[in-house]
C-alpha cells in the first residue's frame, strides 16, 4: 500500500500575519489519483497547492512524498517529480514553445538536448500543440498557452501534477480544449490533484473531490457522493449556489 | 595670412586646422562612453544581482549578517556616486590617487574608470527595476519545473529584465556620450577638450563650439538609432513560422507578428 501513496498532507497549516489561510488540512494522493478540489474563493485551495509545491513556505505541518520529508529532500528533484499548472500559464516570455518545454530537462534532469527536444516535442504532440513550438508566448491564445504549459510540466515526467484552476484564466470558448488535454491526462493514469470550479471536470474525470470551505477540508468523497448526496450543510450550499449559475 | 571674417569663413577655417584633431576627440569620446557603459552596465548587474538575492529567516545567521552588511556597502556606493556629480568624482579619484595613493593614471585610463563606477550605480538600479518588474510568475514557474535561484535568473529573469531595461540603457549610453566632457577636467583629450583647445587659439569660442555641438550630435543621434535597431532584433524576428497541419505534416505557414494565429 505504501508504494501506492505519493504525497501525504499532515496537518498542513498556513498563515499570511494574522490571517489563518489554512487551518489542519491533511489528506494523502495515492498513484493514480484525480482529485478536484473545489470551494468558495479565499478558501484556500490555491495556497493548499501552492504549499506543496512550496512556494509558499507552510507555517506548521508535513508534507511527505513516498513517506519522506518532502522539505528535506532535494528541492529541485522534488520539484521535478511534482509539477504545476498555472492559472496565469506563466511560460517563459522568453523562449519559444519548444524552448519552454526543453530548459526544464536540459538544466534541471541533465538530459541532453536531443533527447530533451525528443521529448518535449513528444509533449507538445499530446497537447496539439506540434504546429506552433516555434511560437513565443506572446503569440498565442490562453488556451494555447495552457497547453504548451502542461506540456512543459509534463516533459518533466511528473510523477504527479498540480492544477492552480487552469482554466479561470481562458475566455470561455477555450476552456474546452484544455479541459479536454487534461481529461486525456487523467484517462492516461496520470496522478492529478486539480483546483477548478469546472464542476463538470470535478463530477466526471475525478475519483475524489475534496471540499474546502474556510482553510479546512470540509468534505473529502467521490464525486457522485458529494455531488448527490453531500453530507455537510456548507457542501450542499456550496453546490447550490454553484451549480444553480 | 588674413583671417576669416565671416561664421562661416571661420568653421571653414577650424575644420581645415583641427579636423582631425576633432575626429580623434570624437573617437575618445565614444571609447570612453562606451566602455563606461559596457563596464557599468557589467558591474551594476553584479550589485543588481546581489541585492536581489533572497534572503529568508530560514537561512542561516552568518548569511544573513553577511548579506545585510553587503547590501549596506552597495548602498552607500549607489547613494554615494549618484549623489555627487561626475566632475567632482573625478577630481576626488584622479588627484586623490595621485597624492595619497602614489598612483598616476594615465588620463583615459582614469577616464574610464571614473565613468564606469559613475555609470554603475545608475545601471544597478536600472537593473534592480527591470528584475523587480518581470512577472512574478516567471520566478514560480522557474522554481515550479526545479530550477534554482541563479538558474531561473541566468535563463528566465534577467533576459526579460534586460529587454525591459534596454530604453533606459541605451538613454544611459547618451547621456555618457554627452557626460563624458566634464572629463576634461583630468586632461583627457576627448571632444570637449580639443573643442577647448581649437577655439583657445583664435579666441572663437562660438564657432569651435558650434562645430563641437553638431559632431556630439550627430554621436548621439546615431547612437540612439542603433540601439533602436538593436531593441528590434532583440525582440526576435517579425515572423514565426507554424510546422505542418493535419492534413499535411510538412506543410509550413509563415506568420506575420501581431497576425491572429489561426485557432484549431
Amino acid at each position: 500500500m505504501t508504494d501506492m501513496n505519493i504525497l501525504q498532507v499532515q496537518n498542513l497549516k498556513k498563515d499570511f500575519g494574522s490571517h489563518q489561510v489554512l487551518k489542519d488540512i491533511t489528506f494523502s494522493v495515492n498513484r493514480g489519483d484525480v482529485i478536484s478540489i473545489i470551494g468558495a474563493s479565499g478558501s484556500g485551495k490555491s495556497t493548499l497547492l501552492r504549499c506543496i509545491n512550496f512556494l509558499e513556505d507552510p507555517t506548521a505541518g508535513k508534507i511527505l512524498y513516498h513517506g519522506k520529508d518532502a522539505e528535506q529532500l532535494n528541492r529541485a528533484e522534488y520539484h521535478s517529480k511534482v509539477g504545476m499548472v498555472f492559472q496565469s500559464f506563466n511560460l517563459f516570455s522568453n523562449m519559444s514553445a519548444l524552448d519552454n518545454c526543453i530548459i526544464g530537462q536540459t538544466l534541471v534532469l541533465k538530459r541532453s538536448k536531443q533527447e530533451a527536444k525528443k521529448k518535449a516535442m513528444e509533449y507538445l504532440e499530446k497537447v496539439g500543440m506540434t504546429p506552433y513550438m516555434n511560437a513565443r508566448p506572446g503569440q498565442l491564445s490562453g488556451g494555447q498557452k495552457q497547453r504548451v504549459a502542461i506540456a512543459r510540466a509534463l516533459a518533466m515526467d511528473p510523477e504527479i501534477l498540480l492544477f492552480d484552476e487552469p482554466t479561470s484564466a481562458l475566455d470561455p470558448e477555450m476552456v474546452g480544449e484544455v479541459l479536454s488535454v487534461m481529461r486525456d491526462l487523467a484517462e492516461g493514469g496520470l496522478t492529478m490533484l486539480v483546483v477548478t470550479h469546472e464542476m463538470g471536470f470535478a463530477r466526471d474525470v475525478s475519483n475524489r473531490v475534496i471540499f474546502m470551505d474556510q482553510g479546512v477540508i470540509a468534505e473529502d468523497a467521490p464525486p457522485a457522493e458529494i455531488f448527490t448526496n453531500p453530507k455537510q450543510q456548507r457542501t450542499r450550499e456550496f453546490l447550490s449556489r454553484i451549480l444553480d449559475k | 595670412m588674413s583671417l576669416p571674417t565671416t561664421f562661416f569663413g571661420w568653421i571653414q577655417l577650424l575644420i581645415e586646422k583641427y579636423g582631425p584633431l576633432f575626429l580623434n576627440g570624437a573617437g575618445f569620446t565614444m571609447l570612453i562612453a562606451i566602455s563606461g557603459t559596457v563596464l557599468g552596465f557589467l558591474l551594476g548587474l553584479l550589485v543588481a544581482i546581489v541585492r536581489t538575492i533572497p534572503v529568508s529567516k530560514k537561512d542561516n545567521i552568518f548569511k544573513r549578517i553577511l548579506m545585510k552588511l553587503v547590501n549596506i556597502i552597495l548602498n552607500v556606493y549607489i547613494e554615494v556616486f549618484r549623489g555627487t556629480p561626475m566632475i567632482v568624482q573625478a577630481m576626488v579619484i584622479f588627484y586623490g590617487s595621485m597624492m595619497y595613493l602614489g598612483l598616476r593614471m594615465p588620463a583615459l585610463g582614469a577616464a574610464i574608470f571614473i565613468i564606469s563606477i559613475n555609470t554603475g550605480a545608475y545601471m544597478a538600479e536600472i537593473i534592480r527595476g527591470g528584475i523587480i518588474s518581470v512577472d512574478k510568475g516567471q520566478k514560480e514557474a522557474a522554481h515550479a519545473i526545479g530550477m534554482t535561484h541563479w538558474q531561473s535568473m541566468v535563463h528566465v529573469v534577467l533576459p526579460q529584465a534586460v529587454r525591459n531595461i534596454m530604453p533606459s540603457i541605451g538613454n544611459e549610453f547618451v547621456v555618457n556620450i554627452k557626460d563624458s566632457s566634464v572629463l576634461n577636467v583630468i586632461s583627457v583629450s576627448e571632444l570637449f577638450f580639443v573643442g577647448k583647445s581649437a577655439a583657445g587659439t583664435y579666441a572663437r569660442y562660438f564657432e569651435a563650439f558650434a562645430i563641437i555641438a553638431a559632431i556630439y550630435f550627430v554621436l548621439t543621434f546615431t547612437t540612439t538609432r542603433l540601439l533602436r535597431l538593436l531593441e528590434k532584433k532583440m525582440d526576435g524576428g517579425k515572423h514565426y513560422t507554424i510546422c505542418g497541419s493535419q492534413s499535411a505534416a510538412d506543410a509550413t505557414i509563415t506568420l506575420e507578428k501581431g497576425e491572429n494565429v489561426p485557432h484549431d
